[in-house]
């Protein structure tokens, strides 16, 4: 009975990862869409989203099954909350990533320099960080959650200059406050995606410590 | 059939800053007890040997009052070995014999000259299977203490200790039947009932539900639960998820040596040692 629910964990495991890398790989389309104005891509990422949702609930029946037929207790009870929780913030940036995407016809790169160029660097920064998440919860590292944990900073002070540098230049263009607007959802939903790639990193924390690290200061 | 309009809900009476949802009461239950530093039992490098074979090693453990602490541990661990050199039991196991140190309220209970019979008034014990005497209900009860010389009413004694084992309404009519006549659950409950007559500070508790089904068992962990309040009850079970929910502590036992004691909702969700967290996942060996 035991071998056999660890094989039914590894498999549940695996599965969770498929899922955080066609997450991960729906994000990087996300950012293509938007910073190459590519509405095919954007379509893309759109239809993916329900993949992602029909796995989140599949993922989400497996772990309540697997609670209530084995009453998990120690790294087994650990592993399997923080799939849930992995599960639940995995299906967010997905939606943050349709968000995204959904952006890709509006945004306008020649009208909107400055902030369009913090937009640039920022997508890039969050996808290095949901992919370090996603690397941490594959190998169960502490090392690698932590360097995910100290680069939310990044993305937030990149985001919180994106604000200022809206608000500047709406208030010289208020014609522009369309494109200002949709460059703010972008930037909103990256920073939202950063947002869940640290939580994933503190459930691996969790996971291999058993220490809850949430909402302390970095 | 009954038109739900004949009683309609009662509108809340209730303030208007009255907060919105109501926080269901609940029994309250030990874990919500100011922690305990008072200490009933404590042993300090107890090893326990049949012959020449230990099965306890140097095992070091402190037991709080009013607090379940339960033993775990695969099988020939030396839990119930452990369990029962707390009240001196294993005197009776012949080669048996015991060093190091083991105290109950601060006095020594190996002790050349310690009164093991009092000692066994004061640290009941209730075995794996129920084991009620071939007699009536009540004398079951009243025996240890008659024997014991009690000067009280019986009668109330009797009537104190089943209400306390949550077993007087179902037997209260019927106390000079024989307690053979009880089923499995009752009987346990009963043999609880005969300990608390004996009006003892500490209840060792050796699989008490191991031969109940899990009506009976839910029932004698509700009353572990309520007892803990006036006892301090050490428990040895098999059964880890009856660990879990019944104890405040847990110690856990592997090959005679005591390898983590710790809170129960530490050992059950990141036990510290390696072994512990072999054994509690099932992949132990």
């Amino acid at each position: 009975m035991t071998a056999h629910f660890v094989d039914l964990l590894d498999d549940l495991r695996r599965r969770s990862l498929r899922m955080a890398g066609l997450v991960e790989e729906v994000v990087k389309q996300a950012c293509e869409a938007v910073f190459q104005a590519d509405p095919e891509m954007a379509k893309r990422v759109v239809q993916r989203d329900a993949d992602v949702d029909a796995e989140e609930v599949e993922v989400e029946c497996e772990v309540i099954r697997l609670l209530a037929l084995y009453q998990p207790v120690g790294s087994d009870l650990r592993l399997l909350c923080t799939v849930l929780k992995v599960n639940n913030d995995l299906e967010r940036i997905a939606d943050c990533a349709v968000n995204v995407a959904e952006r890709a016809k509006h945004v306008d790169a020649r009208t909107l320099v400055g902030p369009y160029e913090d937009l640039r660097q920022m997508g890039p920064l969050v996808e290095h960080m949901l992919h370090n998440a996603v690397k941490a919860y594959g190998s169960q590292a502490v090392n690698d959650a932590e360097k995910v944990l100290s680069e939310e900073d990044a993305v937030d002070a990149l985001y919180g200059q994106i604000i200022r540098r809206l608000v500047a230049e709406a208030s010289a263009s208020p014609a522009k406050i369309a494109s200002f607007l949709d460059v703010l959802s972008v930037a909103k939903n990256l920073e939202r995606i950063a947002d869940h790639a640290t939580n994933i990193a503190e459930d691996v924390v969790f996971v291999c410590t058993g220490e809850i690290v949430r909402h302390r200061t970095h | 059939m009954v038109n739900v309009m004949d009683n309609p809900p009662t509108p809340p009476t209730d303030a208007p800053d009255a907060p919105l949802m109501r926080i269901p009461t609940r029994r309250p239950s030990a874990k919500d007890l100011p922690p305990s530093s008072e200490l009933v039992i404590r042993a300090e490098r107890l090893t326990i040997r049949y012959g020449s074979f230990a099965a306890v090693h140097d095992a070091s453990l402190e037991i709080p009052a009013h607090r379940v602490t339960a033993i775990i541990g695969p099988s020939g661990c030396g839990k119930s070995t452990l369990l029962r050199a707390m009240n001196r039991m294993n005197d009776f196991v012949p080669n048996a014999s015991a060093e190091g140190s083991l105290f109950y309220r601060g006095d020594d209970i190996y002790r050349p000259g310690f009164d093991a019979v009092e000692l066994r008034r004061r640290i009941g014990m209730v075995f794996q299977k129920p084991n009620p005497f071939p007699k009536s209900i009540y004398k079951n009860v009243a025996w240890g203490a008659a024997i014991n010389g009690y000067q009280g009413n019986l009668e109330e004694l009797v009537e104190r200790a089943l209400q306390k084992a949550a077993l007087w309404e179902e037997v209260k009519d019927k106390l000079h039947e024989s307690a053979y006549a009880l089923s499995g659950g009752q009987q346990q409950r009963l043999c609880i009932a005969r300990a608390i007559a004996l009006q003892p500070e500490v209840l060792l508790m050796d699989e008490p539900c191991s031969a109940l089904d899990p009506i009976a068992t839910a029932r004698i962990e509700d009353l572990i639960d309520k007892l803990k309040s006036q006892y301090t009850v050490v428990l040895v079970t098999h059964n880890m998820q009856q660990a879990a929910r019944v104890s405040d502590r847990t110690a856990f036992m592997y090959l005679g040596e005591l390898i983590e004691v710790n809170d129960t909702n530490v050992i059950f969700t990141k036990p510290g040692n390696r072994r512990t967290q072999d054994y509690i996942t099932g992949r132990f060996g």
